[in-house]
């Protein structure tokens, strides 16, 4: 996949939201919302847009996968070949895999070789959201600051699919105040692969319940990941489990917002009582 | 059609698929230009046989590298008697002698690189064992008990601490493979930087295919016979020697 | 045997998710052989030796039948006799027939898959032979009657004290939990077998076109010995183990060792190029190599081809975390982990007859980071998916659900409905159990059986976006 170098800074954005943070966790879209408009990009939002389709990718179903896979190509693909739009971000590692890897496979196996192009198209300018403020922007920080320990969980698709590590890994090491712990086999797989999770929920399950335990070692408040599927997950089990710490997607993080065990630095130490046990929804 | 064809009219065909995912039809060899040398020794010969002292004792085995071939033979006899001592010493019985702790598993002289070595072996008491024939069940039984063999290399690679040992003729197997403990005598002429470097000389020469089918057998020998098998503890000697231990000499004068 | 590996799928799973032993034992020695890879590959370009590595492996895969051919020329020339097997049947055969040649009763074996792909160690017992493993390991769990649960450490399922267990039983030691001391017994049991035996069998890691060589590497000598002492040896070997040149063999052997166990080279690379001529003391007067296809034509065939580039090294394993819970007998098949879980279906004459491999699988990549030739394990396990889909091998609640999934995810409007009715009647069900959801019913009780879930969201994001965007336009 080759990623498209933008001649001037790009202006306009086009959120990919996904549809689990669109309906399960607003607070992650809206957090990413703001840190793009921040840093000086016009966001726009295609309220047409639903779900890429990687479930049914995921499951083996190829036909309803190239299905919804057309129409994000037809909401996205006239915004970026008009020029209304430089870039599409999505919080997410994984559907942004999804768009920018798996769409151009599932076209060229159907042999549309319009699609496969435009497919191509799209995945030049579609970035997960910290690569985007890193590698685009330029950013270093967000300027944010909370109190807390955060250990940094690398998402499967964002970290081996996409090749984004660093970029997430600088812009939390710049949040004033928040103490980075490494969390041990940190790049190990949570469990969740989507049907996986349901079909083999044994051994999914066992996976979380190890990335708990390396949760629970590291100490850390806050696990801190760039996908709210994997988030469900680990707070899944977390929450099962009885262990006092929650996974948290970055762009609530870099946007200052609190929610899970992180507090604003003015904060005093709060009692354990007064950790939120909820996450989702929390504001 | 007989199964052979059968397997490979099924292959050709398969390859002859225009949009067959894998592999492409652009897939070149790796030419010999390309191909890269894995690991890499610097320096000269002596530095080089450091460099295979400290890599062969990293995979346990041990080590010593001598200026002369005068002082190889004494430090050879040496090592075969200190073997003697500790084969007995462990023995619960320990003052009873048993002949068979000085036997010695041996390539035939000329194949040992050290002028006179089975001469002055045979001054020192031990008993030389070379078989002609394994197969003979005698000879067979004979070798069964000897602690200690002594072989020669084809080459030995610093990188790695490696030794190639071929077979073939009088040069036994079974004698860096059935023995306890394997003395393995490694002169400065048949040391390469690395593994890549011997192929390469060999091949330069217009040798490497035909030694590989000439030698029936080669192995390529890194340390001691090892597992991990009982849940990861390391236990040596399993099947192979126990103990192998490399003499390197100067034998180039630099 | 903890896991019954002749058990339905689901059965085999829970059974090894239910034995802590297991887990132990696994993911320790998983853990030790990946960090050996890890620094071993950091020592070298490591980069540089799997692109190479690949690119030797697809020029062979190009170029299969002919450098097949040029193989079997150059064993015949070596003296070697070279057999053809179609599938389990004739491969049993064809060895059972040299053992009958040669009046054999005792064989030595060193550890291979390709053997217990055709399950030769059951046929030669049938037909009266006694077969003896060789590998450490292999021996332990042919005392113990399990298949092994690795590709290159067979006994990886078992701690210690089962060990240990299994040595007594089987073998009269004194209790003993000292490794040497049951190494020791372990070898002077065994050499008595290697001295006897009329045949040695092994498998290949790879052969030499070029020169007609059969290499295999061990580090505890049993591949010298079962290649050496006997009369007759025989080598069984997967039609794909082949490369070029001498220099493509020390290449592979490079990289296998490093990305097995961590080593720069095993320590025996045992090169046979044909029987001891006149006039040498040893060596097996007959060398027989069986290439074995069972299926690998077919899965070339089928657009599996590049995972017939694996060298078997067992990285993918090592690294799986799927793999680090379950353990290899979970699979159910002579193949498991990440690449077992490819090729099983891919080469049975059937991919549905394993249909649950490919979704035993997080796809989360590791396997691919870790595999010296980059197979694409995560993709091929996406194919087998489709390809089980397309095959009509999904269960029916699935195949519905993904249906009306998409249907709905295809129109703004249901999308917005669905959302507005799951978030009231999700926090309606959460407010009843105190936040969270702690049960839903099947087939998402898989998900519930062990973690909660939150509920939807009481604003979407989008609603969040309209409500913004209408105050912008009033002010
Ligand atoms: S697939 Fe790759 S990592 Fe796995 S065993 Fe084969 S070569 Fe090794």
């Amino acid at each position: 996949m080759h990623k498209a170098t933008f001649e001037r800074r790009p202006e306009r954005v086009a959120l990919f939201v996904t549809c689990m943070v669109d309906m399960l966790y607003p607070n992650v879209g809206i957090a990413a919302c703001e840190l793009l408009e921040k840093n000086g990009i016009q966001v726009s939002f295609p309220e047409e847009q639903t779900c890429c389709g990687q479930p049914a990718f995921n499951a083996g179903y190829r036909n309803e996968a190239r299905k919804l896979a057309r129409r994000f190509i037809s909401i996205f693909g006239p915004l970026v070949d008009s020029g209304e739009i430089d870039a599409i971000v999505a919080p997410s590692g994984s559907c942004a895999t999804m768009t920018s890897h798996f769409y151009e496979v599932i076209f060229q196996e159907s042999n549309e070789p319009d699609l496969t192009i435009q497919a191509q198209r799209l995945a030049a300018v579609t970035f997960e959201l910290t690569e985007f403020l890193v590698d685009v922007l330029g950013l270093v920080s967000t300027g944010a600051q909370l109190q807390g320990k955060a250990a940094y969980h690398p998402c499967c698709h964002l970290y081996r699919e996409l090749g984004v590590d660093e970029q997430p890994r600088k812009l939390l090491a710049g949040v004033e105040g928040l103490e980075l712990v490494e969390l041990p086999h940190a790049d190990d797989c949570c469990g969740f692969g989507g049907l996986f999770a349901i079909k083999n929920s044994g051994i999914s399950a066992a996976m979380g319940r190890a990335k708990a335990r390396y949760a629970q070692q590291s100490g850390a408040d806050a696990v801190v990941l760039c996908d709210v599927s994997c988030m469900t997950h680990i707070n899944g089990i977390l929450s099962r489990e009885g262990v006092d710490c929650r996974a948290q997607h970055i762009a609530e993080i870099l946007n200052d917002q609190c929610g899970s065990n992180l507090r604003p630095p003015t904060d005093p130490t709060p009692t354990p009582a007064d950790h939120p046990r909820r996450w989702g929804d929390v504001a | 059609m007989s199964t052979r064809d059968n397997i490979l009219a099924s292959l050709r065909e398969t390859l002859r698929q225009p949009d067959l995912p894998f592999p492409l039809l652009d897939s070149p060899p790796l030419t010999q230009a390309e191909r890269m040398t894995v690991t890499s020794a610097s320096g000269g010969l002596w530095a080089q046989a450091e460099r295979f002292a400290q890599e062969i004792a990293a995979v346990k085995g041990t080590c010593e590298l001598l200026e002369t071939e005068t002082e190889a033979r004494l430090a050879i006899v040496s090592r075969l008697q200190i073997w003697v001592e500790e084969e007995q010493a462990a023995r619960k019985t320990a003052d009873a002698e048993r002949a068979e702790d000085w036997d010695v598993l041996c390539w035939p002289p000329a194949q040992l690189h050290v002028e006179g070595l089975t001469h002055i072996l045979k001054e020192t008491g031990f008993k030389l064992i070379e078989p002609t024939d394994l197969h003979d069940p005698e000879q067979r039984e004979r070798i069964r008990p000897v602690r200690a063999g002594v072989t020669s290399v084809e080459a030995a690679f610093a990188s790695t601490g490696s030794f190639v040992v071929g077979a073939g003729g009088a040069n036994a197997r079974a004698a860096s493979l059935t023995p306890f403990r394997h003395l393995v005598v490694v002169p400065f002429s048949r040391l390469f930087a690395t593994a890549e470097d011997w192929l390469a000389e060999m091949r330069y020469a217009g040798g490497l295919d035909a030694y590989i089918r000439r030698s029936r057998n080669i192995s390529i020998v890194t340390g001691p016979s090892k597992s991990a098998d009982l849940e990861g503890n390391l236990t040596l000697g399993v099947h192979g020697p126990k103990v192998v231990h490399a003499i390197l000499f100067d034998d180039v004068q630099e | 045997m903890q896991v019954d590996i002749h058990a339905p799928y689901k059965d085999r799973i829970r059974q090894a998710l239910g034995d802590p032993n297991l887990r132990v034992a696994v993911s320790k020695a998983t853990d030790r052989m990946d960090n050996a890879r890890n620094a071993s590959m950091d020592e070298i370009e490591g980069e540089r030796l799997r692109s190479q590595l690949r690119q030797m492996k697809q020029n062979v895969l190009r170029n299969w039948p002919d450098y097949l051919q040029e193989l079997e020329t150059n064993l015949r020339q070596n003296g070697c006799v070279v057999h053809w097997a179609e599938g389990i049947e004739d491969a049993q055969a064809i060895v059972k027939d040299i053992a009958l040649q040669n009046s054999a009763k005792l064989v030595v074996k060193a550890k291979s898959m390709a053997t217990e792909e055709i399950h030769l160690n059951h046929a030669m017992e049938e037909a009266g032979l006694r077969v003896v493993e060789t590998d450490l390991g292999e021996y332990i769990i042919q005392l113990a009657d399990e298949p092994p649960s690795h590709i290159v450490a067979p006994v990886i399922h078992k701690r210690m004290e089962e060990i240990a267990e299994v040595f007594q039983e089987k073998l009269d030691m004194p209790v003993t939990r000292d490794p040497t001391k049951m190494t020791s017994l372990a070898r002077a049991r065994l050499r008595k077998e290697f001295f006897a035996a009329d045949i040695g069998i092994s498998g290949c890691n790879f052969a030499i076109a070029e020169t007609g060589t059969i290499c295999i590497v061990t580090n505890e000598g049993n591949g010298r010995m079962v290649s050496s002492m006997p009369r007759v040896y025989v080598a069984v070997m997967g039609i794909e183990k082949l490369v070029p040149t001498v220099e493509d063999a020390f290449l592979q052997l490079q990289a296998l060792c490093r990305s097995a166990t961590g080593q720069q080279f095993t320590v025996y690379c045992s090169m046979t190029s044909g029987p001891r001529r006149k006039g040498d003391v040893d060596g097996p007067e007959q060398v027989h190599v069986v290439l074995l296809d069972n299926g690998r034509t077919r899965m070339f065939a089928r657009g599996y081809g590049e995972a017939l580039m694996c060298i078997r090294c067992g990285a993918c394993l090592n690294a799986c975390p799927v793999y680090q819970e379950i353990g290899g007998h979970a699979y159910g098949s002579t193949y498991n982990g990440p690449i077992g879980a490819v090729i099983t279906p891919a080469l049975a004459p059937e991919i549905t007859q394993f249909k649950e491999l490919p979704h035993a699988t997080s796809l989360c990549g590791a396997c691919r980071e870790a595999c010296p030739v980059k197979i694409d394990l995560p993709r091929l396990l996406l194919d087998l998916r489709s390809d089980l889909v397309q095959q009509g091998a999904s269960p029916t609640t699935e195949a519905l659900g993904i249906k009306s999934y998409s249907a709905l995810m295809s129109s703004r409007r249901m999308y917005e409905s669905l959302g507005k009715l799951a978030s009231i009647g999700s926090n309606v069900y959460a407010g009843m159990s105190g936040g969270n959801i702690k049960f839903m019913p099947p087939p998402l009780n898989g998900w519930t059986a062990y973690r909660d879930f939150a509920p939807f969201a009481r604003k979407s994001f989008r609603d969040w976006w309209k409500e913004r965007s209408k105050k912008r336009q009033r002010a």
